[in-house]
């Protein structure tokens, strides 16, 4: 029994831990990965190239202004190991992503990690998790 | 504030799911018990193997576990703008921004796999990042005392026992950051690694730098571990100009340029 609660508190410390800094281990300072944000939009295009595979996308501000945000995901490697390839996201795509946005608030950021993920209208998901 | 409270949710569940003894059916701990890995084989490293790191680039040790700079690399040390640790500013002059291959040892401390080939009296490693391969001479040859400093230096290999593989390395150049935190080193630096298989999917690396122009002590890497990838494959990511470039331009510069308001 003390064995199962200290394995309980163990796995509750590590689940705090991992919470908490959300998409940190990428450690680029410029970006906010303490509070990532969730954004919508269409795909206006994918750069599919290292080292890092960027998406790019039309999205409404909360005035209905078309902002054209540039997301920077993982490198085209990691993506396939996560299933993707080049043709995952497609231009007039409409997608909601995760992301990691800038300190200086320009339409950048960073969507990769445990966080970062892409969900599709018909409620596809595609992650960046796996290395 | 609302991924906090998931968080806080998901971690209670957890809690309440290893600790209530009528949600475990008869014989279900046995069928959830870890299975140990099989023996490791003896001699060998081959296979795709995965930093466990924490997902990102990484220091080979934390920066208050570095030993004293020499006044040579504080003066250089105190230069360096790196993008990554407690000194850490957008944008910065760390070399690899530029394509500047990442080098030995930094690039053993990277999220990406590294493949271990066996070939007649070499082990090479062929690294995703960079595409790059690092032989490490295991035929019985020294290290050359007047070689051309080299981005990865020049290995030898041998193994202790069955199980741990041995490497010593020099001849590096200057040019390259120790950790993402901007570390010097000289020339004159060395390295010993111990690639030690515990079993068939699990190697624990140890390394240790010797730079005495620029540290007053031996830096002792972090232990860690690699971990076998049996349907990974290495994949191409070598660092373009053109793309870095790129890159830079539209997402990396917008990103680390001061606010304007």
């Amino acid at each position: 029994m003390m064995r199962k609660l200290a394995t309980s508190l163990a796995l509750a410390v590590s689940l705090l831990v991992f919470c908490r800094p959300m998409l940190a281990h990428h450690g680029n300072v410029a970006y906010d990965e303490i509070h990532p944000i969730t954004i919508s939009g269409t795909v206006t295009e994918i750069v599919w190239a290292n080292p890092h595979v960027q998406i790019f996308l039309d999205v409404k501000d909360d005035k209905g202004k078309v902002v054209n945000w540039g997301i920077e995901s993982q490198s085209p490697g990691i993506l396939h190991r996560n299933g993707w390839n080049k043709s995952s996201i497609k231009p007039g795509d409409q997608i909601t992503i995760t992301l990691a946005p800038s300190k200086n608030g320009a339409p950048v950021g960073f969507s990769g990690g445990n966080t970062g993920k892409v969900v599709f209208l018909d409620g596809r998901v595609l992650r960046m998790n796996e290395r | 504030m609302r991924n906090r409270l998931m968080c806080w949710m998901v971690v209670l569940a957890a809690m309440l799911s290893l600790s209530s003894p009528s949600l475990a059916r008869p014989g279900q701990q046995q069928s959830a018990a870890k299975v140990p890995a099989a023996p490791a084989p003896k001699r060998d490293l081959s296979g795709v193997w995965q930093y466990q790191g924490g997902g990102g680039a990484e220091n080979m040790t934390a920066e208050e576990d570095m030993p004293p700079m020499t006044p040579w690399a504080k003066t250089k040390f105190d230069g360096e703008r790196p993008g990554y640790g407690s000194r850490a500013i957008p944008g910065g002059n760390d070399p690899i921004l530029q394509c500047d291959p990442i080098g030995f040892p930094r690039v053993m401390f990277m999220p990406t796999p590294i493949e271990f080939v066996h070939a007649p009296g070499r082990v090479l490693q062929f690294f995703e990042r960079e595409h790059e391969w690092r032989p490490i001479w295991t035929d019985g040859r020294s290290l050359p005392t007047d070689s051309d400093p080299a981005w990865y230096g020049h290995a030898i290999g041998h193994w202790e026992g069955d199980y741990t593989f041995v490497v010593e390395s020099s001849g590096f150049n200057d040019r390259t950051w120790l950790t993402p935190a901007g570390y010097p080193h000289t020339e004159d630096m060395r390295a010993t690694e111990r690639y030690q298989r515990v079993d068939h999917d699990t190697i624990v690396y140890n390394i240790t730098v010797v730079d005495p122009k620029a540290y007053t002590k031996p830096i002792v890497g972090r232990q860690v571990t690699l971990k076998l990838r049996p349907h990974a494959e290495i994949e191409e990511l070598p660092c373009v100009w053109s793309e870095e470039n790129a890159f830079a331009k539209r997402i990396r510069e917008p990103a680390a340029a001061k606010p304007t308001k």
